[in-house]
């Protein structure tokens, strides 16, 4: 009897085996390229885009996008531990650079032969490589993204008049903050006491319209803020204040503790930000405060914020040119009328530590940065690797690739001229004329600790913080030294 | 006889292969990376820095195990979890019991009831944690228990906004659940009891709470090995219902979801802390829920 046992026991374990290990043999895949795609928004106009590459080339390429929302990184570790590994796909940053760096997953461009790569490769401006040392590179760019506080023209034509929409605009971006403090309160006093005064802004003044008219009778509050959206605070609201110290990723990720102490005052600079930025909020039915409602995903979570936006009851809505479908979703005209300006906060001169940055740069510039990159992966057959290479020079290049990146995926280019692309949304163009313009700060939060910008000060604001309805000197205090001990920690 | 002892392996080993491939290969292989530098895709090498030439030089002894013991969040999960457990295994037993005990007495509608009962069992654990998301978020915070509703609770609203009336919220959530199915299990003990015991006690006059205590719960330890089973390690290893529910905020991540976030905690991902912890996990569930069935066990009356 337990003879028998044995035996079925060793069957069975070299059954199991033989299933694990089997399926190794070389046929063919049915592809010749496999991209995977890590932006589920585009889904559908990727596989376009695929299919018009095949019909050019001849190339079988195989497509894989993620649902929208839905976390990338299981499925690509999935597709990469598979025998049909993806020939490109995507890195989100250096953050997630880490991983494939130590797994030996990913091409470094500097090392590559082929010529025609070599030269599109070399192109990328250097700001915008994904880099782990600032020599190599191992990623083209998906695209640029921008953020900024959204305002829609339209209701600044009502507030302050159809011919001051233009300069009115202008000398916000250039506003110090102490004048935009003076704009947000003297906005808050005009919507809910009917105080029409008069404000400076870069040494120019606007008055208020005595009587609400259009889309300004909508308002109840400055700000639609998505309380329950760790993010927006945590992740984006806070590398504007990293970038006092921090000029690109890598100088983040390769910070001691000295200089995360140094973060001190361009973090109080945020925590004064955030608390006026919250101090002023609108909501779907009147004015809202801090408080336990504000942190609740069926009253303030993404798209209630967009919701409020798009119903004119808010003037300000801190959100990047991605959030241009949802508002267009909403209200499709007012979508059509928008701008950025910049998130402002109050630094001293004393906490901007980077070098060649100062208060003024900080104030009048939005973080524009790459979200996303494509890279080649280093454990597929050489030729299928080129064919990876081939693929990424006819995207950026070629008419028709560049086409469906601009039209298609709705996508800043990031090798784009922006003095002679226009392209077909309002925030889009917002962000070519910051870069025009050169008032482009970068997104060190990237290479701050794993999940200390969202996860840990961006949780700890919205369960301590967010919640409490007055904000003490203690309290910023509080913040700054959580947000830098959990750093030094995290490191 | 003969019959049975010629097809007994072979009609066995469709079910002794299967479970091979799904469970005893993977925990074994799970078991082996919760002692390398394990990172998903790749082991991971502390001498150089990078992928791992063999299994070997991956080899971090207990370092995993320790480096779990050292994460705040994961004590911080494991005390959740226990307390959780405690109270999610009392609660859904008295609802389960009570339900078996209204149902058995109904005289019209019996099955109708049970029926009913047993309906919120059949959804997913998702789609219950965003129901009861939007239950306690808007109907328990806006309508029920606001200061202008029904009846001014402040324990009630925002329950998913902290940790302790999370846990209360989640032990309502799994008491609607899992109840009914609870109630099933009880009901097939209750049928199983003799109707002769209890017309003998009420000859001899026992009250209704005499009866209960000396006849129903004695006869019906079965049922009660069965339930306390199921509740106990599907309490530990609750998992949807959390993740949809709070998502972990306001520290309210228990053991499941813990293991499942260690890899998103990290970077690059500590796959091998997370398989340490789920093996702690294991041996944790495994020794409460075995010395569970072993006491009660011993409390079954032989017939």
């Amino acid at each position: 009897m337990k003879k028998r046992i044995v035996v079925l026991l060793v069957i069975l374990c070299t059954v199991s085996l033989s299933v694990f290990a089997g399926g190794q043999a070389e046929a063919d895949k049915g592809y010749d390229l496999y991209i995977y795609n890590s932006k589920g928004e585009n889904a559908a106009q990727f596989a376009d885009m695929a299919k018009a590459y095949e019909a050019e080339t001849g190339v079988r390429v195989k497509t894989f996008s993620i649902g929208s929302g839905q976390d990338h990184m299981e499925t690509l570790r999935a597709e990469m531990n598979s025998s049909n590994k993806p020939s490109i796909f995507s890195i989100q940053g250096v953050k997630e650079l880490i991983e494939w760096y130590q797994g030996g997953f990913v091409v470094d461009f500097n090392k590559v032969t082929d010529a025609k790569f070599k030269s599109f490769s070399d192109a990328i401006a250097p700001s915008l490589r994904l880099t782990n040392d600032g020599s190599n590179s191992f990623g083209v760019p998906y695209n640029v993204e921008g953020y900024g506080y959204i305002v829609d023209t339209q209701m600044v034509a009502d507030l302050f008049g159809t011919g001051k929409v233009e300069a009115f605009i202008a000398d916000t971006k250039a506003a110090t903050y102490a004048e935009w403090e003076t704009l947000v309160k003297a906005l808050d006093a005009y919507i809910k006491n009917n105080k029409a005064a008069t404000v400076k802004l870069n040494g120019n003044s606007y008055t208020l319209a005595a009587n609400k008219t259009g889309l300004a009778k909508n308002l109840n509050g400055v700000f639609a803020v998505m309380g329950a959206e760790k993010w927006t605070y945590g992740d984006h609201f806070i590398n504007v204040a990293l970038n006092a110290a921090f000029g690109d990723p890598n100088a983040a990720a390769n910070s001691t503790d000295a200089d995360v102490e140094k973060l001190r005052g361009a973090l109080t600079a945020y925590a004064k930000a955030l608390d006026l930025k919250t101090s002023y909020l609108a909501g779907l039915n009147g004015p809202a405060k801090r408080g336990q409602d504000f942190v609740s995903s069926a009253n303030f979570g993404y798209d209630q914020a967009v919701q409020i936006f798009a119903d004119s009851k808010a003037i300000f809505f801190k959100q990047g040119n991605w959030a241009y479908g949802n508002i267009a979703n909403v209200n499709e005209k007012q979508a059509e009328r928008l701008e950025f300006l910049p998130v402002k906060m109050p630094f001293q001169a004393a906490d901007v530590i980077l070098a060649g940055m100062t208060v003024d740069k900080l104030n009048t510039s939005i973080p524009v940065f790459v979200p996303n990159y494509y890279a080649i992966n280093s454990m597929v057959p050489a030729a299928e690797q080129k064919l990876a290479m081939d693929f990424l020079v006819w995207l950026n290049t070629s008419e028709t690739g560049k086409k469906f990146v601009v039209e298609d995926f709705n996508f800043i280019p990031y090798n784009a001229d922006p003095a002679t692309t226009t392209l077909p949304n309002s925030l889009g163009n917002s962000i070519l004329d910051y870069i025009t313009s050169g008032n482009i700060i970068a997104a060190p939060y990237h290479g701050a600790p794993a999940t200390w910008s969202g996860d840990v000060v961006g949780l700890r604001l919205m369960e301590q913080y967010l919640t409490k309805a007055t904000w003490t000197t203690q309290d910023y205090k509080e913040i700054v030294d959580y947000a830098i001990q959990t750093w030094q920690n995290l490191n | 006889m003969d019959i049975y002892k010629k097809w007994f392996w072979i009609l066995l080993a469709p079910a002794i292969l299967l479970f091979f491939l799904v469970i005893i290969f993977p925990f074994i292989v799970g078991l082996l990376n919760s002692f390398l530098a394990w990172r998903g895709t790749y082991y991971f090498d502390p001498e150089t820095g990078i992928r791992a030439q063999s299994m070997f030089s991956s080899f971090i002894g207990f370092e995993n195990y320790t480096n779990a013991f050292k994460d705040e969040r994961f004590i911080r999960a494991l005390v959740y979890t226990i307390q959780y457990t405690f109270v999610a295994v009392v609660v859904v037993n008295i609802v389960g019991l009570g339900l078996a005990l209204l149902v058995t007495k109904a005289q019209k509608g019996a099955s109708l009831f049970r029926t009913v009962f047993f309906l919120p069992n059949m959804l997913g654990g998702l789609a219950l944690g965003f129901i009861w998301q939007f239950i306690f978020q808007i109907v328990f915070t806006n309508l029920l228990f606001s200061p202008d509703g029904l009846l001014h609770i402040p324990f009630l609203r925002y329950m998913t906004q902290d940790s302790t009336k999370a846990l209360f919220a989640l032990v309502i959530l799994n008491a609607w659940q899992f109840g009914g199915y609870m109630m099933i299990i009880y009901i097939a003990g209750l049928n199983n009891i003799s109707r002769d015991y209890y017309e003998a006690a009420s000859i001899d006059g026992a009250t209704p709470i005499r009866t209960f205590r000396s006849i129903t719960v004695p006869m019906l330890m079965p049922s009660f090995t069965v339930v306390f089973f199921l509740t106990l390690s599907n309490s530990f290893k609750l998992l949807d219902q959390n993740i949809a529910l709070t998502d972990g905020e306001f520290n309210t991540r228990l053991l499941a979801m813990q293991i499942l976030r260690t890899v998103k905690d990290t970077a690059p991902p500590d796959y091998g802390k997370a398989q340490a912890q789920a093996v702690i996990f294991f041996l944790l569930v495994a020794s409460i829920t075995l010395t569970q069935v072993y006491v009660t066990k011993k409390r079954e009356l032989e017939l």
